[in-house]
């Protein structure tokens, strides 16, 4: 504490020298001008007064001297002479020299200020007022060698530091990044004209000295936490001492740097955290002896720096957040409904409080409590960009934390591209960056939901295009989108579906106008390297707007990433059977949902099956009705090795099934009634389903078939019809396939060996000798053929 | 009294902004389009490292946008920190204003009414002074 308020003593003496430098030199060129006499007068008043605060009397006495002086000239029972002048610089240089050993922490060299206070008096002797400069350089002069090479060395020490308006700093980075976008203009222009040698090296020096210069400057307007942190203790005391407690701080990591302008914004939010942890947190000290803890509560503030990010961790090792009566509020808040909270995790129900209008608080105290909550402060943070959670143990203490980007006008982003712009998106929300025609992404639709199934993951997946208005919807483009997966500060999980992934960049983003802010889609704009601008996302907004963020916390947050409670919960995907009653199906059971044409299902007496993406599964479902004329939509089921298309009319929605299930022997293809907003729902029976289908297990693997080798006319024409027609192309040699197909003309021994085999003949008519064999464009004959191979082998 | 004006032209009127608000008249170059911002905000463009928010005058009055001439011109404003690129039909000269502003009786009409801080006299006749805070806000702004 001291030092920080020494710190600031040295600080405001500084700025005054500095501000007083200009008067003192005007005052000495007319010593008769009153105004800079006031000046003056007000500067060694300061000192006088800061001096009585601290222990420093030798300060003290030669500012009194000065005060007197010059209170004696304002009085009028003086006039200021070139000598009185001479004396009262000589005594402001001796403070500044002074208020250097002051901050370096060292002793000024004993004697001189006598001198000094006696070369004020009016009546003294000319000699020593003639040679007032000399006076207070005389101790240093007067000292012997070893005083005075320390004080040297104690000035090259003490960092110099300057005050600069914020205003020119951001002139200086406005100008350092139009230097940046000057030479990025450049560059283009000199990769077009082809490699030069003698300009390219100089070029590149420049590029290096323009790099360092920008983050110099970005440091410049870099703060140490401890400036924040300096004035916590006296906040942590006063508070404490009107509730009752006590409460000890502890800092780490004060030596990380984060922008001015950052620092300022967390202060508040930090503070409210602070009271939030005095009032509710920390015990008093009775209750907290009675708990086996130390009299004495702990606060704890940590900070860390990793990368573009600070994370800021605030521990209290109070009583922890009380998750019940936080349930209870939220419930008579009407923000959530008891079953709702009922099927929280703890985890989850911490989160409780960031939402709006609670507050754990019975009666409003005036420390916290006042309807200000969490919520504003979790709004506040991500408002800068940053993000916070909290982690809580009942007993043993709650941390929040606090991730903050570096500066607020520089972050880093990822460039997206949707239609012919380019957009960015904050990289901390940026989670994974997936290609929508990849095999382990799996799109399905519920509802008007668009979702997406990802490493065991189901998401909300939005499409940038649409959000903005340029693209209509259309469900078959989500294949050629590349997702970016987005975890929001408050955990929430959505895909974007973005045209395309640019890059990573920092970015130094401006504030955008009200009108266009208005729209919650941008949250600032930044421009690009070849200085056309590009919108920043505003995807917490967004969320938002599309519903996002409550219907993930009621379902995807406890479904997704809440295992334990997902199987407490037991999520079941509602659909329509063909037969217009809705009907459910375990959601674990169900992989992806697919439409496929009426031509891709072939039911034959009791053999049903569905060809999807050129493999054929077994279909059930059908027998509930008959099939739509034109698309179907088809459940693929799967127990983990063989999986099963369940034709349905339509699919509803996820839930969650909370009750029980009533077994129903009547109908064994159900596991039994569950209720679904209050509604009975059938739940078909998984098990039954696959016992039932397991014979048909060897039929759904894809069938092989061999083509005739180093035939250009197979490979381009023919294999894609048999891919066409659920046959996977064999290549292996030793391979047994289902059906190989031969060239009539070639009479070669065949490639391998297959269990039935097609000949193709080179002219329309069948020459006498060979009745098996089928024209080679003969399209519907050789399908016919091949399904004839398929069906003749499950029979 | 005397002020200077920007004489330009607005949804094929003669219109005035105060010289002084204005930094410079550019000739807008490409808009970047903003999705989803309401039709009176054509998008961004750059000048120099700055992004100006481009604003379509005739549109923000409530009238149809004009077509696009080769080159556009605009006046660049800076409203609350922000920086607006004003796109004109046309602008003239910049010219001292011979009167203050004053209403007619009957009012400028729809969109101009609420926008016009008055009919001021100038050399090349009666001109409206547009009070651009309500231009940059837009006709649902007027409307309320």
């Amino acid at each position: 504490m001291m030092d920080d308020l020494l710190a600031d003593f040295v600080a405001e003496t500084r700025e005054m020298l500095e501000a007083s430098g200009g008067e003192i030199v005007a005052w000495e060129a007319d010593p008769a001008d009153k105004a800079r006499l006031d000046t003056i007068f007000r500067f060694v008043h300061t000192v006088k007064g800061n001096c009585g605060f601290f222990d420093f009397p030798r300060l003290e006495k030669l500012s009194h001297a000065a005060e007197d002086a010059l209170a004696d000239c304002r009085a009028g029972r003086r006039d200021p002479d070139r000598a009185l002048v001479s004396a009262v610089l000589a005594i402001i240089d001796r403070i500044s020299e002074m208020t250097d050993s002051i901050e370096a922490g060292e002793d000024y060299p004993e004697g001189g200020d006598d001198e000094l206070i006696a070369a004020l008096q009016p009546s003294e002797t000319v000699e020593i007022v003639g040679e007032p400069k000399q006076a207070p350089s005389a101790p240093t002069s007067a000292d012997t060698a070893e005083t005075a090479a320390p004080k040297a060395a104690r000035n090259s020490g003490v960092q110099r530091s300057i005050r600069l308006p914020t205003e020119l700093l951001d002139e200086v980075m406005k100008g350092v990044s139009d230097m940046v976008l000057a030479r990025n203009d450049l560059a283009r222009r000199l990769r077009e004209a082809g490699v030069q040698p003698e300009i390219d090296g100089p070029f590149d020096r420049l590029s290096t000295i323009l790099a360092d210069v920008r983050t110099a400057i970005t440091r410049m307007r870099m703060q140490r936490l401890e400036h924040l942190f300096g004035s916590l203790p006296r906040l942590v005391r006063d508070l404490s001492n009107e509730l009752g407690k006590q409460v000890m701080v502890d800092f780490e990591g004060g030596e990380v740097e984060l922008d001015r302008e950052m620092v300022e914004m967390v202060r508040d939010p930090l503070t409210h955290i602070i009271r939030n942890a005095l009032d509710h947190g920390l015990e008093g000290p009775g209750e907290r002896i009675k708990a086996g803890k130390r009299e004495l509560g702990l606060l704890k503030f940590a900070a860390r720096q990793s990368g573009n990010q600070i994370t800021l961790a605030i521990t209290d090792d109070g009583r922890g957040i009380d998750t019940e009566r936080l349930a209870a509020k939220a419930v008579a808040a009407g923000i959530y409904s008891q079953s709702e909270v009922d099927a929280m995790s703890e985890r989850r129900k911490h989160y409780l409080i960031f939402e709006p209008g609670l507050s754990t608080a019975d009666a409003v105290s005036a420390v916290s409590g006042r309807g200000v909550g969490m919520d504003v402060v979790r709004a506040n943070i991500e408002r800068v960009g940053g993000s916070i959670d909290v982690v809580s143990k009942p007993g043993e203490g709650t941390s929040f934390y606090l991730k903050l980007p570096l500066t607020l006008s520089i972050i880093a982003a990822l460039t997206v591209g949707c239609g012919t712009q380019r957009y960015a998106i904050p990289r901390s929300y940026v989670e994974e960056i997936v290609f929508g025609s990849s095999e382990h992404v799996e799109f399905a639709e519920a509802g008007e939901r668009q979702l997406v199934t990802f490493r065991g993951k189901r998401v909300p997946c939005l499409s940038l295009g649409e959000i903005l208005g340029t693209e209509t919807p259309d469900a078959d483009s989500w294949q050629y989108k590349t997702l970016v997966l987005v975890r929001l500060a408050s955990e929430e999980v959505f895909a974007l579906a973005v045209d395309r992934v640019y890059d990573h960049e920092d970015v130094v983003v401006k504030p955008i106008a009200p009108a266009v802010m208005e729209t919650g889609l941008y949250a600032g704009t930044t421009l690009l390297d070849d200085g056309r601008p590009m919108m920043l996302l505003d995807l917490p907004n967004i969320a938002q707007q599309h519903q996002l963020v409550n219907e993930m916390r009621s379902a995807t947050r406890v479904v997704e990433e809440e295992q334990v409670e997902q199987r407490a919960s037991h999520p079941i995907m509602l659909f329509t059977a063909l037969d217009g009653r809705r009907r459910a199906v375990r959601l674990e059971l169900v992989r992806r949902i697919d439409t496929v044409a009426r031509e891709a299902i072939d039911i034959e007496g009791a053999r049903a099956q569905a060809v999807i993406d050129g493999a054929i599964f077994t279909l059930a479902g059908h027998e509930y009705g008959s099939l739509p004329e034109e698309k179907c939509r088809l459940l693929r089921l799967s127990d983990g090795d063989c999986e099963i298309a369940y034709a349905v009319q339509e699919v509803l929605d996820a839930a969650a099934m909370d009750g029980d299930i009533i077994p129903s022997a009547a109908d064994p293809a159900i596991e039994g009634v569950t209720l679904i907003g209050d509604k009975p729902v059938p739940v078909i029976d998984g098990h039954a389903l696959f016992a039932r289908h397991q014979s048909a297990k060897g039929s759904a693997h894809t069938m092989t078939c061999r083509l005739p080798a180093g035939s250009d006319w197979a490979r381009t024409i023919l294999e894609p019809l048999v891919e066409a027609a659920g046959y996977r192309v064999a290549t292996d040699a030793a391979e047994e396939a289902d059906v190989a197909i031969e060239l009539a003309e070639e009479q070669a021994t065949p490639a391998g060996p297959a269990r039935r085999v097609i000949r193709l003949r080179p002219e329309p008519e069948a020459p006498d000798d060979t009745q098996d064999s089928i024209y080679r464009y003969d399209r519907e004959a050789l399908l016919a053929a091949l399904k004839l191979a398929r069906s003749g082998k499950t029979a | 009294m005397n002020q200077l004006l920007l004489l330009c032209r607005i949804a094929g009127r003669n219109a005035a902004i105060p010289a002084i608000r204005v930094q410079s008249v550019i000739e807008v170059g490409e808009i970047t389009p903003l999705p989803g911002v309401p039709p009176f905000i054509r998008g961004l463009t750059a000048l120099r490292s700055q992004a100006l928010t481009v604003i379509d005058c005739s549109v923000a009055l409530g009238f149809e946008s004009q077509p696009d001439t080769p080159e556009q011109r605009a006046a660049v404003v800076d409203i609350d920190g922000h920086l607006y690129a004003l796109l004109v039909d046309a602008a003239y000269d910049v010219g001292e204003a011979r009167s203050d502003p004053i209403e007619v009786p009957g009012g400028f009409g729809a969109g101009w009414q609420a926008a016009a801080r008055g009919m001021v006299e100038t050399d090349t006749g009666p001109t409206l002074l547009i009070d651009i805070e309500t231009l940059v806000s837009g006709p649902a702004a007027q409307a309320a």
